[in-house]
């Protein structure tokens, strides 16, 4: 086989990476939102997701709350409300950036940076109907007091409707926190990390 | 049981938590004035208790141009420990060695701006179920000795809600993270921002790991040693690596649910995670 000139090895090296660069980022953008799919996916079919995308009529079926009452009303959310559209901005925002062309042994390469969000991205937009600094989203994984629900049950009006007519107490003590957004991006940050 | 991390962290926090609030914040004012008689049945009979109108009195030295008593005056003759006096700084007042229940007794004492205690109770519980005595530090409040025991507002609940440990390095170092909370209980929302944002501040803060037996405090609520400072005693414990605060988030009850209580309170919370790198058990 005929040897190529090292002049014309070093010009298709420097031609190459703009003549594959979108067929690269093709394949890795089909790779990217294929793994950013099953994220948002897993996120919207993690129990606590659907009870809470289920609003205030819905059984307690993330088990947080032992089966009494549901999360959308314990955390005191008001009807109508749409708690999880902040966290799929958040994971909807999760993009890729070219931040540099390898050239090594011959080989050419992009390499890709994810922009990736970090569970503190998710906590500061989901902050608790009574008190605002605090993140349900956080709560769900660490903790939460039974407050939301005693308080709209202290109020005149309930302001979610259905969830005021339970005739079981709620109590802070009965909340079993469950991994929700932390184990979720840390999962899927190792699965980004591992795109090519 | 002896003593584990545990307790050793609740002691700590408990004496960090009032020192960075009267030093940051000056959270104290010097007040002069009365102790009046009242009857306490909890105390033995050669006792006779003389309250002040406030609970909670300063008892840090370190804390500059606070007024820490070390007696009080009885008939205008100043009587200290060594007369027998017991001085309870956690009811706001002095108990005297004597039979009588007239005596004419005043005192100098610096004054909490929030009472501070550490509860096991939720949150729901400390907010909505709890009926609090409104202890005031505003001018014009009762001349009455405030009853003892019963916790007052302003006040600013502690507790601690979880403790998980983390492999941190070789050779069995663990990074110990627990998640502590306070539920303040203020009269004003300059009392609450004030708190709020004291803490806020405190991230990266460090404080040194004190044990229970370096607790300053007697069964009398009495100084130990007669005086406390937390910058003495937090210094004859430093040879083991402090707490640290590694994240701190404030937040207030929001108003159109504040007034939805039945009490008129402004309601705040703090969450910290506190961290400690140590080996197990120790």
């Amino acid at each position: 086989m005929a040897k190529l000139d090292r002049d014309v090895i070093l010009a298709i090296q420097k031609q190459a990476p703009r003549v594959g660069r979108r067929q690269i980022k093709k394949e890795f953008k089909k790779e990217f939102d294929k793994l950013k799919n099953q994220m948002i996916d897993e996120f919207l079919n993690h129990p606590v997701s659907v009870e809470l995308a289920a609003g205030p009529s819905a059984g307690n079926i993330s088990g947080t709350l032992g089966g009494v009452s549901n999360l959308f009303a314990f955390i005191g959310f008001s009807q109508g409300d749409d708690p999880l559209i902040p966290i799929l901005k958040v994971l909807q925002s999760t993009s890729f950036r070219q931040v540099d062309i390898i050239k090594k042994n011959r080989k050419v390469g992009i390499n890709y940076l994810v922009d990736f969000p970090e569970p503190n991205a998710v906590f500061s937009v989901t902050p608790l109907p009574w008190a605002t600094g605090r993140s349900w989203a956080k709560g769900i994984e660490s903790g939460l007091s039974g407050l939301g629900y005693l308080l709209r049950k202290s109020s005149a009006s309930s302001r979610s409707g259905v969830a005021v007519q339970s005739k079981k107490r709620v109590r802070g003590g009965k909340f079993q926190n469950v991994p929700y957004i932390s184990s979720l991006l840390k999962k899927y940050k190792t699965k980004f990390d591992k795109l090519k | 049981m002896i003593e584990q991390f545990q307790h050793k962290f609740t002691t700590s926090l408990m004496l960090w938590f009032d020192n960075f609030l009267l030093t940051k914040g000056e959270a104290f004012t010097n007040k002069t004035g009365s102790l009046y008689y009242y009857e306490d049945p909890h105390l033995d009979s050669s006792f006779k208790a003389y309250g002040s109108p406030y609970k909670q009195w300063v008892t840090d030295s370190s804390v500059s141009d606070a007024n820490i008593p070390d007696g009080i005056f009885v008939n205008g003759s100043l009587s200290g420990r060594g007369a027998g006096v017991k001085l309870d700084f956690e009811n706001g007042r002095a108990l005297l060695n004597t039979s009588s229940e007239s005596l004419n007794v005043t005192g100098s004492f610096a004054v909490k701006d929030f009472n501070i205690y550490y509860t096991n109770e939720t949150e729901d519980d400390l907010i909505i179920e709890k009926k609090y005595t409104v202890n005031s530090r505003l001018p014009g409040a009762s001349q009455n000795a405030i009853s003892p025991y019963d916790q007052v507002v302003p006040a600013i609940f502690l507790s601690n809600e979880s403790m998980v440990n983390k492999p941190f390095a070789l050779g069995g170092m663990e990074e110990t993270t627990v998640r502590a909370s306070a539920v303040i209980l203020a009269e004003d929302s300059y009392q609450l921002d004030g708190v709020l944002s004291i803490f806020a501040d405190s991230h990266n803060e460090a404080f040194n790991q004190i044990p229970m037996s370096g607790h300053p405090m007697n069964e009398f609520a009495d100084l130990k040693d007669g005086s406390y400072s937390y910058t003495d005693v937090a210094g004859t414990y430093d040879s083991q690596r402090p707490f640290y605060v590694e994240n701190v988030t404030t937040s207030k009850l929001a108003d159109k649910a504040r007034k939805s209580l039945a009490n008129d309170l402004f309601v705040g919370f703090i969450d910290f995670d506190i961290q400690a790198h140590r080996r197990r058990f120790q």
